[in-house]
């Protein structure tokens, strides 16, 4: 059943590649659903993230989100969702369950990476006569950057996964040809489709890894140029 | 919440299988990644990330239907799903074991060499004891996520609370889908709650407090 | 002092296995049950579940087993021994060429294509076939009765699951049997919502789903034949002996086309088990007392 000539032979078929449920429109409308509910979920959680980090109060409700978020049912959110907005709506419903999922992560990144800073630092700032809100803009989230970026990258890859099936609930995205190359069994365009989605989490997460690194402060090492 | 009372025998079925498909691989998988994190030698740690990485980013659903034709396993029965499980569990626990096996204090070796252990008694008595918070804290990440990703292997039959999610968009039974959210909800968090409740139990020092004299 | 902390953690890892060991165990039966992802294909499935229990088996049930990738396999290796089918779909499964349209000519057509080791049991009056339905209000816009008058219809939109798109009676089908020019737009399991929401103009509506009656849509007439006929039929194995084919043939005949609607509108309004339906319906034509 599994042949790499044929799923090479359906990736070069120009066919696959372009129309409406072609591979160039599915990429794109799976990367466009993903950056939505990542938009959506940093909205709320970045804010919130960063004001309990930096008040230090309702850490616990934080973390227990965190831990229990993993637990949520990807495809029984999505259900229930569209379910509950209706056909009319299902972008939103599909975008608020991903935001739902996407959230935790996010929150957990800027939460971490705000408290991690030590208390010298922030002493140091106020020292130096930054209002809280410079404290917040010009010491914290420079610091914490890496931290909540690496937090997108965990919500990025959860996102990016359950996307694959929003074709269910009849939108696009990369898992229409896992769907479509089920039910048809045609095992070269699932293989291909599962390919294409592994490059696309892969990728994005070496990207953001690599954002990840360029922000990285060390206050362990000594401060360059001294 | 008439309906979940109506059907609560069928659920409790459903409950069951759904906790034997995610427990197995979770048993399974965090053996397996706990012996590839401590034998895996430095030089083949960064292409075994690489790997592990690459499968979990395998989307659940393509993996409990590739691995019939890559196996050959059969297709009923859970026995793909939980192949698959067990490999989502691996690349989890990886990470988070080898961290936890790393952050042991090279004092603690040393001492270990000193006293005469053998490379078994350290890795029992000294390094497990003292990796367990970090693996305890990797396990219960795996058992949040294997409970909840079990679910999709209702899409390939596996009879588990996810046929509650499938049945009632088809049905649009909104009670038989939020008893399906419920359902797995409570699960992993009274299983989330048994890894953290293990935890505490084999690491007792971590309880005490110092006193000052 | 360590060592009973390393046989507690042991013993937390064989209980963890034996509890999942002890929930996973199969008891060995007869006979073997299965049924598509589909309410409707249960719900038959547990009629012949029934009588069988009822007359000394005992019964394996195995629902759920999703697409025929999964369960074909399963039937052929003999994992499976009894399963609700349809005669059009399941011949286009094994033939995707098949030609024959006719509900007789079709049974014929399946039964020389079956493996080995299956049979397919008496064909039922009860049909659950793939059917083109648009809402009341466009059949009377556009005077639609069957599928050949969408031909005057311009900027047609298709809804179905995503498979539809490259079936012979989908797209390309409708272009050559009725000159229909139809966008497709893959709705997933939302197909009839979005019909209903003028989300697409023509959908592939199931013809015993329930919703045809309960939101008034019009099922457009096919006199050319596009679909296969798709009665319901038992496919049993050898494992299933002559008796226990007796029975469920009296099951199968015994079910008619609104017989099966009937079911699934029970399903759908009252939420009722499959089990509860399929009882009643037994009960109701004197096949379990």
């Amino acid at each position: 059943m599994f042949s790499l000539e044929a799923v090479w032979q359906w990736f070069t078929d120009v066919e696959n590649w372009n129309g409406r449920y072609g591979l160039w429109n599915l990429l794109g409308e799976h990367l466009l659903i993903t950056l939505w509910s990542l938009l959506l979920a940093a909205v709320i959680a970045l804010p919130l993230g960063i004001i309990v980090g930096h008040f230090g109060k309702g850490q616990a409700i934080v973390v227990g989100l965190g831990s229990t978020s993993r637990a949520i049912p990807t495809m029984g959110l999505l259900f229930a969702l569209v379910m509950l907005l209706g056909v009319n709506f299902r972008e939103v419903a599909v975008t608020l369950a991903l935001a739902v999922i996407a959230a935790p992560p996010i929150l957990a990144g800027a939460y971490s990476g705000i408290s991690a800073i030590e208390r010298t630092t922030k002493l140091a700032a106020v020292a130096q006569g930054m209002t809280s809100w410079q404290l917040v803009w010009h010491a914290e989230l420079p610091l914490a950057a890496s931290s909540i970026i690496g937090g997108f990258r965990v919500a990025f890859i959860q996102v990016v996964s359950t996307v694959v099936l929003a074709p269910l609930v009849g939108l696009g995205g990369l898992g229409f040809g896992i769907i479509q190359g089920l039910a048809l069994r045609d095992f070269a365009q699932v293989t291909a489709s599962a390919i294409v989605i592994v490059l696309l989490t892969l990728v994005g997460n070496q990207l953001i890894g690599l954002a990840q690194k360029q922000t990285r402060v060390g206050l362990d090492k000594p401060i360059r140029g001294n | 919440m008439e309906w979940f009372l109506r059907n609560s025998n069928f659920i409790f079925g459903l409950a069951t299988t759904h906790l034997s498909v995610s427990l197995l691989p979770v048993a399974l998988g965090s053996l397996i990644a706990l012996a590839l994190a401590k034998f895996v030698p430095r030089k083949l740690v960064t292409p075994t990330n690489g790997l592990l990485g690459a499968i979990y980013a395998v989307p659940s659903l393509a993996l409990f239907v590739a691995l019939p034709a890559l196996l050959g396993t059969s297709y009923l029965g859970p026995t793909n799903v939980l192949i698959a499980l067990t490999i989502y569990v691996v690349a989890s626990i990886f990470f988070s074991a080898r961290d936890a096996l790393a952050q042991v204090p090279n004092s603690a070796n040393l001492i270990s060499k000193a006293q005469g252990l053998s490379g078994w008694q350290h890795f029992i008595y000294v390094e497990l004891p003292l990796a367990t918070p970090g693996l305890i804290a990797g396990l219960r990440i795996a058992v949040a996520s294997t409970v909840s990703m079990a679910s999709i292997g209702a899409v390939v039959g596996v009879r588990n609370l996810g046929y509650l999610f499938l049945d009632g968009f088809q049905r649009k039974n909104s009670d038989e889908i939020i008893t399906g959210l419920v359902a797995i909800f409570v699960i992993a968090i009274v299983l989330d709650l048994m890894v953290w409740f293990l935890g505490r139990l084999l690491t007792p020092w971590a309880k005490k407090q110092v006193r000052s004299v | 002092m360590f060592k009973s902390r390393i046989v507690l953690a042991a013993a937390a890892m064989i209980a963890t296995l034996g509890l999942a060991g002890c929930t996973a165990t199969a008891e060995s039966k007869p006979i073997v049950i299965g049924s598509q992802a589909y309410y409707s294909n249960e719900i038959v499935a547990e009629a012949y579940a029934l009588v069988l229990e009822d007359a000394g088996y005992t019964v394996d049930r195995q629902y759920s087993l999703g697409q025929r990738d999964v369960y074909v396999p399963a039937l052929e290796a003999g994992e499976v021994d009894l399963f609700p089918e349809y005669t059009g779909n399941l011949l286009q499964f094994f033939d995707s060429t098949a030609t024959v349209t006719a509900t007789e000519e079709v049974y014929a057509a399946l039964t020389n294509v079956l493996p080995d080791g299956l049979t397919a049991l008496e064909m039922s009056p009860a049909t659950d076939q793939d059917s083109y339905n648009v809402t009341a209000d466009f059949a009377a816009k556009n005077n639609l009765v069957s599928i050949a008058d969408l031909a005057s219809v311009t900027g047609l939109k298709l809804g179905g699951a995503p498979e539809l798109a490259e079936r012979p009676y989908g797209p390309k089908g409708l272009k050559s049997f009725y000159s229909v020019d139809v966008e497709f737009v893959s709705t997933g399991d939302t197909t009839v919502d979005s019909l209903v929401a003028k989300q697409v103009d023509l959908a592939n509506v199931y013809s015993a789903d329930p919703r045809i009656q309960q939101l008034g849509l019009v099922t457009l007439a096919d006199p050319k034949g596009l679909f296969l006929a798709s009665n319901l039929v038992p496919i049993a194995s050898k494992a299933v002996d002559q008796k226990a084919r007796d029975l469920v043939n009296a099951v199968s005949k015994a079910m008619t086309a609104a017989d099966l609607v009937a079911m699934n509108v029970k399903s759908v309004t009252e939420q009722l088990t499959s089990s509860e339906i399929a009882g009643a319906w037994l009960v109701e034509k004197g096949l379990l007392k």
